[in-house]
């Protein structure tokens, strides 16, 4: 059984077209990772999955039932952007209305249970209006995992955080998945981030899906490469160029060179033949993020 | 992963959703200064509306209890006295229930709640009553400012108990149909809460109605409406005035509540 089983999902804002036949498959337990650009339609399918927007057609099934029963949309747990809470209030009173909302009967243990998830347990007594950007993000992860949901949905919960928020985030997201088992769908721009975590992929342009795949399957994607340092750049890359098929420059002045030899291999080849010495030399793979651009500028 | 539970589902039924929403707005409602200010402001209406600048009547009143109620139900307004009783409450009424859903709005509660188990015919309700409670305890405050103002006016105090008692019932009753009407205009506007209030505050002014009187007469018909049946719980009201109110409260609610629930249903919530 999958999480969510999205068809054909159209929605239209006036003249645009947000999405546009949008199809979406989400397995029971994995992390999904939702990537695309901005207007590409992320937000807009997980408002429309959230409750929030009205699509203008097709299907969304959630554990194989209509998205819009009660008792399914009770499974689900949500962050669209910040947490909707008053901020003249504490956390733990915006906590204790949002389990009154749920029905929570033991509301105090659980909101204890998942403050400390989210190592907020020491500032429940905060007023959420003097909550930091790290801290809210984390009250809304919180909020989502009140009631014990079988689904979180997440939009973009680490835009905006510095490298310690990020990587406490990182680590609230894998104890939430691994202490609670729950399917998650996340959207992020942070791809290095979310590489870290997801389990499977999609992403969306212009409304459509255009890829989804597994963990592993973007790993079979993704090429390996070897990436060298020698004295003098522009000549050995010239010369590269002419023995491989594809040689590049990156930011970092180091030569790719896309093929399937072993690094020792290619130090004893470039010094035999091509007379280059190397000063620096690994091997690596494109990492999402490269994949994902490579994949947009395929699109263009 | 490696931990995934067996998904079940349990229905939530319509009374533990309506219970957690209902105590999540009453708290609200008593942790915030909104209701409190608008008490106050119903307990000093009659003192504004019957005492002049010394403290002495201001002559639009003969009886303390017209302050509350019109002697008769004239849609068809000759003076400020016939106009001005405990209707005025349903004005600030749909002030208070503006400003309130307006900062639900604001804040993302109600994206945060709808994104839940939450029903929109659930907020629908919860809203109204709320509504509902706010402008009955602002009558209450209304008739002891009343009273205060009557006393220190030197009023007399003369009345037929029986008909006060049906006239304050029947505005409390009212002020079902008046919150399910402002809620459904907050619906509509949703966080733009200045366009809500301006309309709120010319509906609960009962101008629409006041201007059908002078057309077409002060004809019983106008009780169809919340502003006809509130004028109509005067100091001469029976019984049969209190079975109108309910009447016509309970059917406007009905309605309000059914349009506002449609209109969340085919509108995004955010």
């Amino acid at each position: 059984m999958n999480a969510i089983e999205i068809r054909n999902l159209t929605k239209n804002f006036g003249q645009k077209q947000a999405l546009s036949g949008l199809n979406m498959t989400v397995p029971v337990g994995a992390i999904y990772g939702f990537i695309g650009e901005n207007g590409s339609g992320k937000s807009t399918t997980e408002k429309i999955l959230c409750g929030l927007l009205v699509p203008n057609g097709g299907s969304i099934r959630l554990f194989g039932r209509d998205y819009k029963d009660a008792d399914v949309r009770a499974k689900i747990g949500v962050l669209i952007e910040q947490p909707g809470c008053f901020p003249n209030y504490s956390i733990w009173n915006n906590m204790m209305l949002q389990a009154a909302n749920l029905g929570i009967q033991n509301a105090k243990a659980e909101i204890a249970k998942v403050l400390k998830l989210v190592r907020m347990e020491g500032a429940a007594g905060n007023k959420f209006k003097n909550c930091s950007l790290g801290m809210k993000q984390r009250i809304g992860i919180a909020f989502a995992l009140l009631g014990n949901p079988e689904l979180l949905v997440l939009d973009e919960p680490i835009n905006g955080l510095d490298a310690d928020g990020m990587r406490i985030m990182r680590d609230v997201l894998r104890d939430v998945t691994r202490n609670y088992g729950c399917t998650v769908v996340i959207s992020s721009h942070i791809l290095g981030e979310l590489e870290k975590i997801a389990t499977h992929y999609g992403i969306v342009r212009g409304g459509k899906m255009i890829a989804e795949m597994t963990a592993e399957e973007l790993n079979a994607n993704c090429r390996t490469y070897i990436a060298l340092k020698t004295k003098n750049t522009e000549e050995a890359q010239a010369l590269l160029e002419r023995k491989f098929a594809r040689v590049e420059k990156d930011a970092s002045e180091y030569i790719r060179i896309y093929d399937t030899v072993k690094a020792e291999d290619m130090v004893a080849y470039l010094y035999n033949e091509l007379d280059i010495a190397v000063t620096e030399i690994r091997t690596d793979k494109v990492g999402l993020e490269e994949y994902y651009i490579d994949l947009m500028k395929e699109g263009r | 992963m490696e931990n995934i539970r067996q998904v079940t589902f349990a229905q939530p039924s319509f009374f533990k959703r309506i219970k957690g929403m209902l105590g999540v707005d009453f708290y609200r409602l008593f942790h915030t200064p909104l209701l409190y200010i608008f008490l106050v402001i119903a307990a000093l209406i009659p003192a504004l509306v019957s005492m002049g600048g010394e403290g002495e009547a201001t002559g639009m009143f003969t009886n303390v209890w017209q302050i509350i109620a019109a002697n008769n139900p004239l849609y068809v307004i000759s003076d400020m006295g016939e106009y001005a009783n405990m209707n005025m409450v349903f004005i600030f009424g749909g002030i208070m229930v503006s400003i309130f859903i307006g900062h639900d709005y604001k804040s993302g509660y109600v994206k945060q709640l709808f994104t839940t188990h939450a029903k929109k015919q659930d907020y629908m309700i919860s809203k109204t009553l709320l509504g509902a409670f706010s402008m009955a305890c602002m009558c209450v405050t209304y008739l002891i400012g009343g009273v205060l103002s009557g006393a220190f006016t030197g009023l007399p105090f003369a009345v037929n108990a029986g008909s006060l008692l049906c006239a304050i019932v029947g505005k409390m009753i009212m002020s079902l149909g008046w919150a399910s009407l402002y809620t459904f205009i907050n619906i509509i506007f949703r966080s733009k809460f200045g366009i809500s209030i301006a309309l709120c505050f010319v509906l609960g002014t009962g101008i629409p109605v006041v201007g059908a009187a002078a057309l077409i007469g002060n004809t019983p018909a106008l009780n169809i409406f919340l502003y006809g049946s509130s004028v109509y719980a005067c100091l001469s009201a029976n019984f049969v005035s209190v079975i109108v109110c309910l009447a016509c409260s309970g059917v406007w609610a009905v309605i309000y509540n059914v349009l506002g629930t449609l209109t969340l249903n085919k509108r995004d919530v955010y």
